[in-house]
């Protein structure tokens, strides 16, 4: 799609009103979408006592930035913070490398089986995690893998939804492409790796942010596995703040302010590749 | 039938041999992980549904008596699986169209050159990346009863006497409202990975035919982008019918049981909740969840038999 | 040759011995453990009495104890102890063989039951009757007042003979008064109607709830009026109590005893800083002054642990006087109650000094919040659900307390 940036001299008095709406429509959205935010770092500056004010107030009376050093003190966020991002770089990898792999078969080979075993991995997406929650651990424990960052590592890696999103994708790659490398005598590791993977890459970079978003917001998978304070993820860290006879939520806003500045990272480095992928897909056939 | 025919099929069922070896070989890594960590103990679950099993040594079969246990005096308004049932499906109905428009309508427009969309899609997938804690407890707060959402609709003429979690209608919708909220975003940004795979010359050939936006749009891009629809629409269809967590902080299946969802009771049946103290009854709990995924594989089956209809791949 | 052996046999045997005298170290798992001061205070009690023992504490999460204490059980996981939470949880521990009977330990050390004061009997396993836990904290039921606010409308200090009528005559007088609210019921069923058990005859699984009446009454005139906050208000915000109290603006709050020690630490920390003291909760006309509820905190000795002993030695000791001690030093409630336990919690730091606040500890009866027995679990859950619908005035308190009855009827042992 031809995206012409026009300056405002050459527009029609129509496209301009349209351009107004479309802005006023995009403004109030974001503030939607982030109204909520402004709650939480109004919060995040009171004491524990006037967060729950009734009726609310938007402006905290006085500004409490201590609780952003306090979150640090009063549990080892530092560590937490560690632990998870190890981990979800770990994961992303693993989920990456693996569903890539897994959703070729899927996407551009035939074989004996194939939509049945799909069909499996899809039908698994659809068990919650909580009635299978018991005898998981069981064998986990079993393998010595609990209180080990390893039991959810091996519990994310190999997801279902990861083969499915890039199965997805790889179906929108037009067959010829794949069918002359065959001709050309390319393997299929070789056709995998030189031509559907370089052309994937807006898929491997969505699949990377919500990899990495899901296991850097998991809960409770961490809960469950995780027994040490210092292996602890930040999902669990910060319901440290909430206790049986207190709640602490303002140190849990400025806590889950912090935690979202490295996904924020991730996302804002990653976005290119899912916007400027047009440039790059080379679909021309 | 003649020497080379045979040797001819021989030959194919070797190579077809050969490539469901490489296929295999393509799958392993992620299968074997998959079999092991999440197969296994799902197979596992399938088999405690016809268990009765608290956690200890002692597992009893017990036929379908779990299932006749759920299924006791089954109604929509009183027994609590119809409840549930009934809560997970319309909330399911109400959360996936609404969903799947919003997150298409933003990715559309901020597909475009937007000044600033760089700024706006992040803006937008924040509410995503935010943890789920913080984030539930706020809109508890923006949908009370004197929260700015009812201030805002008292002043144009609706009579909000209560906060939205308080009352049997509206819980729900709260829930919806805070689903969509926070998961158009993450679709957004599936549909602008898909709208990148939207080859540019289709538009200048649908210019050149003399097509105007709209067209442009109901016969280019929409029909492009059924592969993301289609992958979207079975994900979002999956997750609807898992909602737990949004529940569990906001409105704890309440009030009464109007926010009551399927993993709500499986969870409360496992391992109890608030003031509810079923707990430990694995058996039942896996009955449950069978009963879920017969649900979700059939509306999925659906969606993978019209797959070839309305779903365009190159 | 021979002295070789015999000395490296002497050392051998030097070496086994050592290994045999080395510590043991138990773990026992807890939540809040970094922030709840008595499990430091039990931990050194214990060590100091027992040097060949060594306490760790294992920390999770409050708000999802059960569902990770019964994995890891389910699981096998070799953690020694495990505290209490729940009841139901508990009682299926027992039923599942996951947790030890101690009765035979009981009963061969002669190991005394009668100071609980009743506590101890919810932990007797419903299907063979043995006794699974011991108690160690009891929290029952008492009123916390703002002395300042009573002070500031011109109004006694309750006793702790008052009734709820007494009760709700001073709550409106202060709110009328000082403008702030004259009490606070937190969204809980126990805060608000459970009081109907105070009596020792009703119960809240008897599957009859006309008794619950008299309280939801009480309580939506007071809301009505303005004299407490309001439900939906409280639950949508999630307004924790512990905050709600410290904020000053609130004469009265019936909330159990655990929560004299947050208050504690909250005026210490200069969170909230006011007058307080505690009263016994009111009582009904017909019902003895100073009866309250409450339901006791236990610890259990995991079935897959490698230390039984020293698991029942520090379980034992932790519910016996020595540990009452320990945990009342803290401002907590111990389950095993003496004059002498009282005397050291009436002097923990910050503890109210006025006669009526210590005279509180000493309640007359104390029913159990829940009983025990077949469907009770069923029961709860649906006098809870019904609960969140009369609050929220979704259901009138007459049709609120019809539907319970209707549908705890199935559970009830005919």
């Amino acid at each position: 799609m031809s995206a012409t940036k026009k300056s405002f001299k050459t527009m029609t008095a129509g496209q301009i009103v349209l351009s107004v709406i479309k802005y006023t429509v995009l403004l109030a959205l974001a503030v939607v979408a982030l109204v909520p935010f402004v709650w939480m770092i109004s919060s995040s500056l009171k004491t524990s006592v006037d967060v729950f004010s009734i009726p609310m107030k938007w402006i905290p009376e006085e500004f409490h930035w201590e609780n952003y050093s306090l979150i640090w003190e009063r549990v080892p966020l530092m560590a937490y913070f560690k632990n998870t991002a190890v981990l979800a770089i770990i994961v992303t990898f693993m989920q990456i490398l693996t569903s890539s792999f897994a959703a070729y078969a899927f996407a551009k080979m035939s074989f004996k089986g194939r939509d049945l075993l799909f069909m499996c991995y899809i039908g698994t997406i659809a068990v919650p995690w909580q009635a299978y929650m018991v005898p998981q651990f069981i064998m986990m424990r079993s393998i010595g893998l609990y209180d080990t960052i390893w039991a959810l590592v091996v519990l994310q890696s190999f997801t279902a939804f990861g083969v499915f999103l890039m199965r997805q994708f790889y179906l929108g790659i037009p067959n010829d492409l794949s069918e002359a490398a065959r001709i050309d005598g390319l393997s299929e590791y070789g056709i995998w790796a030189r031509i559907i993977l370089p052309l994937a890459k807006p898929a491997i970079a969505t699949l990377c942010i919500f990899t990495f978003v899901n296991t850097w917001n998991d809960y409770m998978g961490p809960m469950i596995y995780l027994t040490t304070d210092i292996r602890k993820t930040i999902q669990v860290g910060l319901r440290r703040f909430i206790q049986a006879y207190s709640a602490d939520y303002n140190l849990i806003m400025a806590a889950s302010l912090c935690s979202l500045i490295p996904v924020s990272v991730v996302f804002l480095f990653l976005q290119r590749y899912f916007i400027e992928g047009i440039a790059t897909t080379g679909m021309k056939g | 039938m003649t020497d080379s025919a045979a040797n001819a099929r021989r030959k194919m069922s070797r190579l077809e041999k050969r490539n469901t070896l490489i296929a295999y070989s393509f799958l392993a890594p992620n299968f074997i992980g998959f079999v092991i960590f999440t197969l296994v103990p799902v197979i596992f679950s399938f088999a405690l549904a016809f268990m009765d099993w608290g956690g200890g040594q002692n597992v009893t079969f017990v036929g379908l008596a779990n299932f006749r246990y759920i299924f006791k005096d089954f109604s929509f308004t009183k027994s609590n699986l119809g409840i549930a049932l009934k809560n997970t499906v319309f909330y399911t109905l109400m959360t996936v169209p609404l969903t799947l428009l919003c997150s298409l309508c933003l990715a559309l427009v901020l597909n475009k050159a937007v000044r600033g969309a760089n700024f706006f899609r992040a803006v937008f997938f924040f509410p995503y990346v935010a943890s789920m804690v913080a984030i539930c407890v706020c809109w508890n707060f923006l949908l009370m009863k004197t929260g700015p959402v009812n201030q805002i609709l008292n002043a144009i003429g609706f009579n909000m006497k209560k906060s939205w979690t308080s009352s049997r209608e509206l819980a729900i919708w709260a829930i919806i409202i805070v689903s969509v909220w926070r998961n158009a975003g993450y679709y957004m940004v599936m549909y602008l990975a898909g709208l990148q795979g939207v080859p540019a010359e289709l538009y200048e050939a649908a210019t050149m035919d003399g097509a105007n936006g709209w067209q442009k749009f109901t016969k280019v891009t929409l029909p492009m982008l059924t592969p993301t629809t289609f992958f979207c629409s079975i994900m979002m269809v999956i997750s609807c019918f898992k909602i737990y967590d949004v529940v569990a902080i906001m409105t704890q299946g309440g009030p009464g049981r109007a926010t009551k969802m399927l993993v709500t009771y499986i969870f409360e049946l496992s391992f109890g909740g608030e003031g509810i103290a079923t707990s430990a009854q694995y058996g039942v709990a896996s009955a449950v969840s069978m009963v879920l995924l017969a649900i979700v594989l059939a509306v999925t089956f659906v969606q993978f038999r019209g797959e070839k209809k309305w779903v365009n791949y190159m | 040759m021979k002295k070789l052996v015999a000395v490296l046999m002497a050392a051998l045997m030097i070496a086994a011995m050592a290994s045999a005298m080395a510590d043991t170290t138990l773990t026992v798992a807890g939540w809040d453990i970094t922030t709840t001061p008595y499990y430091t205070a039990i931990k050194e009690g214990f060590e100091a009495a027992n040097p060949d023992i060594t306490i760790e504490w294992v920390d999770l999460a409050s708000q999802d104890y059960n569902v990770k204490a019964s994995t890891m059980l389910a699981g096998g996981d070799t953690t020694d102890l495990y505290c209490v939470k729940e009841l139901s949880d508990m009682q299926n521990w027992a039923k599942e063989g996951l947790i030890v009977s101690l009765s035979d330990r009981i009963a061969a050390e002669g190991y005394d039951m009668g100071k609980y004061a009743g506590m101890d009997t919810c932990y007797v396993g419903l299907a063979d009757g043995a006794q699974y836990a011991l108690p160690f904290r009891a929290d029952y039921w008492v009123m916390f007042y703002n002395k300042d606010l009573f002070d500031q409308a011109g109004v006694a200090y309750p006793t702790n003979d008052w009734t709820w009528d007494e009760y709700a005559a001073i709550a409106r007088e202060i709110n009328e008064k000082t403008g702030a609210y004259g009490t606070h019921y937190h969204t809980w069923l126990s805060c608000v109607a459970n009081w109907a058990v105070c009596d020792g005859v009703n119960t809240l699984a008897d599957g009859e709830y006309a008794d619950l009446k008299y309280f939801y009454d009480l309580y939506q005139a007071l809301e009505d009026e303005g004299v407490c906050m309001s439900y939906d208000e409280l639950k949508a915000a999630g307004l924790h109590y512990s905050g709600a109290f410290a904020q000053g603006n609130i004469a009265m709050m019936p909330m159990g005893y655990w929560y004299a020690s947050t208050l504690i630490g909250y005026i210490k920390d200069g969170t909230a800083s006011m007058n307080w003291g505690i009263t016994a909760v009111p009582h009904l006309e017909g019902v003895a002054a100073g009866s309250s509820f409450g339901s006791p905190t236990g610890i259990a000795i995991s079935a897959a642990s490698a230390n039984q002993d020293a698991a029942w030695k520090f379980a034992s000791w932790m519910c016996s006087e020595e540990g009452a001690k320990a945990i009342a030093t803290t401002g907590t409630r111990p389950a095993y109650v003496s004059d002498a336990v009282a005397a050291v919690m009436a002097s923990a730091e910050g503890f109210p000094t006025d006669e009526t606040s210590k005279a509180a500890l000493l309640p007359t009866a104390i029913s159990l919040e829940w009983p025990i027995g077949e469907g009770v679990n069923e029961i709860k859950s649906i006098v809870n659900e019904e609960h969140t619908l009369i609050m929220t005035r979704e259901l009138t308190v007459d049709e609120g307390i019809a539907e319970m009855e209707e549908r705890a009827a199935e559970f009830i042992k005919k």
